[in-house]
Order: structure tokens, then C-alpha cells, then sequence
């Protein structure tokens, strides 16, 4: 095990590197630099923008600075923002975890009770409608489920707010403020586990159809235990075994955000922010927060092959 | 790693196009931006300018709209007595004139900072901090009086010192902003720049209320430059050295300013919230607080709900019976100063022969384009300059209305006749025309008609669509283009109008006499002889067509009823009247 994860992480170093490498490579060769959409300026005013930014060097020379004051925690600035990536890291990071944790909790919770129940009751009327369901919500756009909602719950019924984090100009704290952020997370919450529901209750309910087939489920049952215990003792924790890889997916995502529900909830979060950083190619911005992502990628693929071995003996790392 | 990277660009163009074209349906634009040094826009909707009681009818509303019942207001909005909400796209926190990079941070220190000369409703400059001014013979020095007793939000005095500091600093080598202050050449900027003096000899300080600045040549829009917003030299300029200006970083989200409001809170992506300035030079605002709420898109839904107060919106017909619908909104129309226009490739054999051009110009329907198309929330352009502009003209204008036989004729007259398979040729070259533009509603509506237009004169046309400003910009840099569509950012001096041909986009477009008059303009500030000289360059430019101008945007903004006093500036936006408002 030792001797493996050594290994483990020397790769993920090779990984990340390269990782860093290429995409910062990608980002310099897209068309276009922070300075070029600033149709307002002159040429010669161009020219000594790049030169104070640094934008005029080579790819590797200006690879090799990044990678330089990365290593010793610096991510730079972000030149549209004109803050410190990691401080803005700060700002906005927190709100998208927040809202991708919850859904997150509740897709899964909602998902492995449905995709259970389903698989046991197969081709009944509970299972047929579930399936139908979920077809839908996974072909509707979630910009169109998201308006639809605002449009019904917030703007015509006024049970909740259209949008943001607080409201505006509140300055409740404490419980009141939890109730606040509660009420305006409702309806991004709905239509983000909405969303992810669709796959994941699949995923769950073949996992569960396959176990149910084993033989020992047969045994369980031919011994007399009870149909309760059958199921969820024995089937469903060898169902979501394969999950566990799952798992160690989610960890990006939970802080990627999701730019299109921040935008169309108003939610503060960081995948607005990446979006219109990639629009005005704010480099030290878009490669501090993709470099976060792939680090937090490469720590989700081996804590999920730990987990995997922890929940299942027979794995051998 | 390597899919996954190209999904996630992927998925991020993917995402950018569901977003342009939802925002694209609502037509909302709740952002007022009173300048955008860093987000020029092409001709996509994206960014609008300030409003105007505008003496131009926009689309089906020519003039304000008042409120019918305000009993149908928003209990939220209802509620509130002492707070004014407004949606802004996106603030980002770097609140130091001269050092931001978007315009929504401008519209935010617009109300933080006042500036010593400001301009009216139709671009004329007007006293603010200086209480007046005086400009030398040779239109060389212009020396500025301040108002006695002026002072910071924090109470510290406000002299000719900090102004002399503001300047200043805007000529170090590592200053990064967008101000356009370097380029008008004060005497002795060039020789701080590169070190080699310590000081800026232009600039004099006479008396603590008395300033003045010599130029290298004249430069009538120097004044309005010049006149801008001032930073406290106690609070910005404690830690400056020459050559090191990252410090200053570290107070954008600390302003201190001298305008009608000071900042109160900033929570990123949320709002920015402000408070009256008991210190501000004509007397603190009537409302307490005042709030920029962010609101990305669509806000449409915060104005129904009663979260904002005030927001922008495309002129459609649809949008104006919509608001009208509310019942609550007062709708004043407006034109924003800009226009949007086609850049034109004159390196290109085909585009150098202003008959082609002309011919372009005439052939294409831009009135079914840019008016029909978006239900009258828009008109035609045929000059550089905004019809609320005080050098705006029609006269001895070209309207060029559509006309396709007179532009298959000027066709011909250039020696384009149709072959075999109808498409122009001259000297066995076909006449193709190569177009850029951005991706969005407007641009779909422009090629659809535009590609039937001009294979009716026998023009090959052949579009090319970008999801992405920089990459479209990049493109035009590297020349391959024939015609690609953009539009200006907010235009405050007629010169800027002309914008185009100085920063090195335009670089081909030689006419000593545009040069000529372009100078004349500028080497004046009595705007009765400016709007004359103006008056020929718009004529020379509607004639030669170096640039085809295509249209005005339209947009109306609509206001919680009980707001009172509320105008809206097209060049300074709301900070004008701002301090007047009250709720009723």
C-alpha cells in the first residue's frame, strides 16, 4: 500500500505538471490576449501593456515565471479583476461549494432511494413512471427548467427570491442570515438535483438489478431473512461499491461551479467568474482556477481508488 | 487530461453560446455603463450606454412613459424608504478611476468620485469641481479653479496638489489603466515617463485651488481628459514611488473619493453598497443608501419582483407593452452615444474603390436589418456620431436608402460586370466579400438578409461567426477579413467618433483632407466652429465610406414610480442626477 501510493503521487506530480504544461500552452496559442479585445487603445499603447504584463515574452520563457511563482504560492493577479487570483479564489469558491454540496448530498441521498426502490419493483408502475421522469429531466435544458421555475415560484407566486444569495441590502446575521441564504439556495438547489438526479438514479438502478440476480441473493433469501434485510444489508451495499469511484469525481465539480445555474440564478459563484475570464483571456485568473481543478481532479482519482480498497477487501492496490 | 481539457472548452463554448442566447431573448440589459475602457463590444447588444430624456423617439415609446398605478408595486420595493436598488452587471471590486478595467467598476466610481469638469446632456463640457476654467491663446495651457473648501468623504481637504498627483501618476511606466490622459502629450510627460526628470513640467501648481497644465499641441478634447475624477494624494499617493504603482492595488476596494456617495460594503459578486457623503461639495444626496445590486442577464425578473428599482432595456415594442404592463414603472426613451459600423478592409482590390463601398451600403436593406428586425428599437446610421451628439447632422447627408439598382449600377460604373455564373468579376477575379461578426440575434438577422441582398447585386458572400470577441478581434488583426461588424463604446467628444482611424484599426484610409479637418477640429474649443468643421468631416466620411456605418441602438429605461427627480445623462449616465433623487 505505502509502496503505492509513492507511486501514486510521484505520477500525480508528473500529471500535474504536464497538466500545467499543456494547458497553459492552450491558453497562450487561443487567438487574442487581454490586451487585443481593448479595441480603444493604440497600437503603441498595446505594445506597453503586453511589455508591463509580460504578454510579449515567449510561451515557455512566460510558462516558466507562472510555474515560478506558483510553486512558491503566488498566483498572480487577475488583470480584469485587479485583485489577487487567491483572494478572489476566497470570494467566490465558498458560494459554489455550498451550492454544489448541497445538491450534490441531496441527489445522491434521493437517487439511491429511488434507484433501489425501482430496481426492486422492475417493470412496475412506480419503476415505469420513475423512468419516464427522468427522461424528461435529463432532456430538459437547465436554463429553460431554471426560467421556468423563477418564472412560477418567484415572479408569480412570490414564495421565493429570483435570485442572488441574500437580499439585497440585508444586513441580517446569524440565524436570520442562514434562513436568508436558505430561502435564495432553494430553487438553484431544486434544478441542480433535478439535474443530476437523472443519471445517477440509472447508474443506481442497474447496479441493484445486476445484484439482485447474484446468487447470494438467492442464498440470502432461500435461507429466510427477512426482504428488508436482504436488501439493504447484502444488495445495496455491493450496489454502491462501483459508486465509491464516483465519488472521487464529484470533488472538481464541487468546486467548479456551474456556470450556467450561477447565471441564471444570480448565485455568486465561481463558474460566472471563470466564464467571463475566459472571454477577456484573463490568463493568471483562467490558469490558477484550471490548475485548482486539475489538482482537485487527480486528488478525487486517488482518493476514490483508497476508498474503493478500504470498502472492498478484495482490491489490491 | 488532454480530454478533458478539450471538453471543458468545449463544454465552455457550448455553455457561452445557451447564454448569449438566452440573454438574447430577454433583451434586457440592466447595465448603464458610463464608459468601457476594457470591454469594447462588437455590434452584439452587449453593452449599452447611459439614458436620456433623448430628444429621439425610441422605438414605439417617443416620449416618458409615467407610472399609472403604483399600488401594483412590489411590496419589497414598497417597503423600502431610504435605499435606491440599481442591477449592474458586473462590478469587480477595483473602484480606482484610472486603474479599473471594465465600465461597470466606471459606473460604480462614477458616484465615489466627482470630476472637475463634467459635460451636459449633449456632450458640453460643465463645471464640477472647478468651479471654471481658462484656456490660453495658443489652446496650449488650461488652467482649472477649483472651489473653495472642497473635501474628501473622509473630510480632508481637496487641493490642486491632488490633482497635480492624479496626472501625474497616469504617466508612470507601469501605469497599466486606460486612460487616455497619456495620449493628449502634457509638456514634460514623455521625459517622467522614460525617468529622466522627476517631476511633470507641464503641470504647475499656482495656488491650492489653482492648477494648471501646459500640452504639447492642441487637443480640444484635453479638457474633459484633463477635467476627470481626482484621487487624494494623502490616501493614493502615500506610498508612491516612481516605477511602482502595484501598491496602489491594494486600495481599489478602499475608495476615497469626493462624489455624492462613498462605499459602504462591497460583497463580490452580490452587491456594492453606498452611502450619502456628508462632505460631498453640493450637499449630501437625499437618499441614504443607494445599491448596485449584480445581476448577470436577464433582470427582468428583479424589476417584477420589486428587487431593483431601475433597470435598461432594448426598445422592442414587446419590451415597452411589457413594462407598460407593470403598471408601476415610469419609461424614459433613449439613444445611447454610440453607433455600430462595419470596418472595412482597404487593403482589399475589391473594397479600395469607394464605389464598391457605395454601392455595399446601398444594396443591403438596413432598415429591414436594424430597425424591423428588432421591432423599432433602433434607426440607421450614416455618420460617426450619435444623434443625441451636439455635432449630430443631417445635413448634406447621404441617407442612402436601399436602393439595389443603384448599387448594381455603381457596380458596373467600377468595372465589375456580372459572368457566367452570376457572380461580378473584374479582370477574371470574382467580387467576394469575406464578413466577421459575433455570435448573436443580430448578427444571425444581419447575415440572413445580407446574403440575399448582396447575391441579388452578384456579390459572393461569405460570413464567418465567432463566439468570442478576442478571437474575432485577433482575426481582424491578421487581416483576413473583408468587412466585420463592431460598434463603439461610449463616445463623449465627436473626435472620438473617429476613434477608428488613430488606434491602428484602420490604418489604410489615407485622405489628407480627413487628417485636415480632423486637426482643425481639435485645434479649437468654441464648439460653434468645432460643429462646423464636424459638419464637413461627417459629409466627407458619408461620402467616402472608409467605414460603413450601420446603426443607433434604442433602449429605455424603466424606473420604480417613486422615484422622483431622475434623469439620465447619455454621457455621464446616472451620476448626474443621482443626488436629487428622492423616494416618494
Amino acid at each position: 500500500m505505502s509502496t503505492y501510493l509513492t507511486k501514486r503521487l510521484l505520477y500525480i506530480f508528473i500529471i500535474l505538471f504536464a497538466a500545467s504544461l499543456l494547458i497553459f500552452c492552450l491558453y497562450a496559442t487561443t487567438p487574442g490576449d487581454f490586451i487585443t479585445g481593448n479595441i480603444k487603445l493604440t497600437a503603441e499603447r498595446k505594445a506597453e501593456l503586453r511589455e508591463i504584463y509580460g504578454l510579449n515574452k515567449p510561451v515557455l520563457e512566460r510558462y516558466g515565471i507562472w510555474m515560478k511563482n506558483a510553486l512558491h504560492g503566488d498566483f498572480g493577479y487577475s488583470l480584469a479583476q485587479q485583485k489577487p487570483v487567491l483572494q478572489l479564489f476566497n470570494d467566490y469558491i465558498w458560494n459554489s461549494f455550498l451550492l454544489a454540496a448541497v445538491s450534490t448530498f441531496l441527489t445522491w441521498v434521493i437517487a439511491v432511494i429511488i434507484g433501489v426502490i425501482s430496481a426492486y419493483k422492475q417493470y412496475s408502475w412506480f419503476d415505469t413512471l420513475v423512468m419516464i421522469a427522468i427522461f424528461a429531466a435529463m432532456s430538459l435544458p437547465s436554463f429553460f427548467i431554471g426560467l421556468f421555475l423563477i418564472k412560477i415560484l418567484a415572479v408569480d407566486f412570490k414564495w421565493l427570491p429570483p435570485g442572488g444569495m441574500t437580499t439585497t441590502g440585508s444586513n441580517a446575521a446569524g440565524m436570520a442570515y442562514l434562513k436568508d441564504v436558505v430561502r435564495h439556495m432553494t430553487l438553484p438547489v431544486i434544478v441542480m438535483t433535478l439535474l443530476g438526479l437523472g443519471s445517477l438514479t440509472r447508474y443506481f438502478r442497474s447496479n441493484m438489478i445486476d445484484v439482485l440476480k447474484q446468487d447470494y441473493i438467492r442464498t440470502a433469501r432461500a435461507k429466510g431473512l427477512k426482504e428488508r434485510k436482504v436488501l439493504f444489508t447484502h444488495a445495496l451495499r455491493n450496489a454502491l461499491l462501483p459508486a465509491i469511484t464516483l465519488v472521487g469525481f464529484e470533488l472538481p465539480a464541487l468546486f467548479g461551479g456551474s456556470i450556467i445555474i450561477e447565471q441564471i440564478f444570480n448565485w455568486p459563484g465561481i463558474g460566472q467568474l471563470y466564464m467571463k475570464s475566459f472571454g477577456l483571456r484573463d490568463y493568471p485568473l483562467l490558469m490558477g482556477f484550471t490548475m485548482l481543478l486539475a489538482i482537485l481532479t487527480v486528488i478525487g482519482t486517488l482518493l476514490s481508488d483508497i476508498l474503493y480498497r478500504v470498502a472492498d477487501p478484495r482490491v489490491r492496490l | 487530461m488532454r480530454k478533458s481539457t478539450i471538453l471543458l472548452s468545449t463544454l465552455l463554448i457550448a455553455g457561452s453560446l445557451l447564454l448569449s442566447a438566452c440573454s438574447d431573448n430577454g433583451s434586457a440589459n440592466n447595465s448603464e455603463v458610463v464608459d468601457t475602457p476594457a470591454t469594447a463590444s462588437a455590434d452584439t447588444g452587449g453593452t449599452e450606454a447611459a439614458a436620456s430624456p433623448a430628444p429621439v423617439p425610441a422605438g414605439a415609446l417617443s416620449e416618458p412613459f409615467t407610472a399609472t398605478d403604483l399600488s401594483k408595486l412590489p411590496a419589497v420595493a414598497q417597503n423600502r424608504t431610504d435605499t435606491i436598488i440599481v442591477g449592474l452587471t458586473d462590478p469587480s471590486g477595483a473602484f480606482t478611476p484610472y486603474f479599473q478595467e471594465s465600465g461597470y467598476d466606471g459606473n460604480v466610481s462614477s458616484l465615489l468620485y466627482a470630476s472637475l469638469v463634467t459635460v451636459d446632456d449633449k456632450g458640453v463640457p460643465t463645471p464640477e469641481l472647478a468651479e471654471s476654467w481658462d484656456v490660453s491663446e495658443d489652446q496650449l495651457t488650461y488652467t482649472f479653479h477649483l472651489h473653495k473648501d472642497l473635501k474628501f468623504s473622509d473630510g480632508s481637504p481637496l487641493t490642486a496638489e491632488d490633482v497635480a498627483f492624479t496626472w501625474t501618476i497616469q504617466y508612470d511606466k507601469t501605469y497599466d489603466g486606460g486612460s487616455s490622459l497619456p495620449s493628449l502629450n502634457v509638456k514634460g510627460g514623455k521625459a517622467y515617463k522614460e525617468g529622466t526628470s522627476k517631476s511633470i513640467e507641464g503641470i504647475k501648481v499656482i495656488d491650492p485651488q489653482t492648477i494648471s497644465v501646459t500640452l504639447e499641441q492642441p487637443n480640444a478634447t484635453a479638457l474633459v481628459v484633463l477635467g476627470s475624477n481626482v484621487l487624494s494624494k494623502a490616501y493614493y499617493g502615500k506610498d508612491y514611488k516612481f516605477g511602482e504603482l502595484e501598491y496602489i492595488k491594494k486600495l481599489h476596494e478602499k475608495p476615497l473619493g469626493d462624489g455624492p456617495y462613498k462605499l459602504e460594503k462591497f460583497i463580490p459578486g452580490q452587491e456594492v453598497r453606498l452611502v450619502a457623503n456628508e462632505n460631498y461639495f453640493k450637499g449630501k444626496p437625499k437618499t441614504e443608501h443607494f445599491i448596485y445590486k449584480t445581476s448577470e442577464g436577464d433582470v427582468w425578473q428583479f424589476l417584477e419582483t420589486g428587487e431593483v428599482d431601475y433597470a435598461s432595456f432594448s426598445a422592442t415594442e414587446e419590451n415597452i407593452e411589457k413594462l407598460k404592463g407593470l403598471g408601476y414603472v415610469n419609461i424614459i426613451p433613449y439613444t445611447p452615444s454610440t453607433y455600430g459600423y462595419m470596418q472595412v478592409n482597404l487593403k482589399h482590390e475589391q473594397l479600395k474603390d469607394k464605389l464598391v463601398r457605395q454601392a455595399i451600403v446601398y444594396g443591403l436593406d438596413r432598415q429591414s436589418i436594424y430597425v424591423d428586425a428588432a421591432q423599432g428599437a433602433g434607426s440607421i446610421a450614416n455618420i460617426p456620431a450619435s444623434p443625441i451628439s451636439w455635432s449630430y447632422t443631417e445635413e448634406g447627408i447621404n441617407p442612402y436608402k436601399y436602393d439595389p439598382e443603384k448599387a448594381k449600377q455603381l457596380l458596373d460604373e467600377a468595372g465589375w460586370t456580372v459572368g457566367a455564373n452570376g457572380i461580378r468579376e473584374k479582370d477574371g477575379k470574382p467580387l467576394s466579400i469575406h464578413y466577421l461578426g459575433s455570435k448573436s440575434k443580430n448578427t444571425d438577422i444581419f447575415i440572413a438578409v445580407a446574403k440575399e441582398n448582396f447575391e441579388a447585386l452578384g456579390i459572393e458572400f461569405q460570413p464567418e461567426i465567432f463566439a468570442d470577441f478576442n478571437s474575432l478581434v485577433s482575426k481582424v488583426e491578421g487581416g483576413d477579413y473583408d468587412l466585420v461588424s463592431f460598434s463603439t463604446p461610449m463616445l463623449t467628444d465627436p473626435a472620438d467618433g473617429f476613434m477608428q482611424f488613430f488606434d491602428g484599426e484602420i490604418t489604410d484610409y489615407e485622405n489628407p483632407k480627413f487628417l485636415e479637418l480632423y486637426n482643425k477640429a481639435l485645434a479649437t474649443t468654441d464648439i460653434e466652429q468645432r460643429k462646423a468643421v464636424y459638419k464637413e468631416l461627417y459629409q466627407l466620411l458619408n461620402d467616402e465610406l472608409p467605414i460603413i456605418f450601420t446603426s443607433y441602438k434604442k433602449t429605455v429605461y424603466a424606473y420604480n414610480g417613486r422615484i422622483q427627480n431622475l434623469t439620465v445623462s447619455p454621457f455621464i449616465g446616472l451620476a448626474g442626477s443621482l443626488p436629487d433623487w428622492t423616494l416618494q
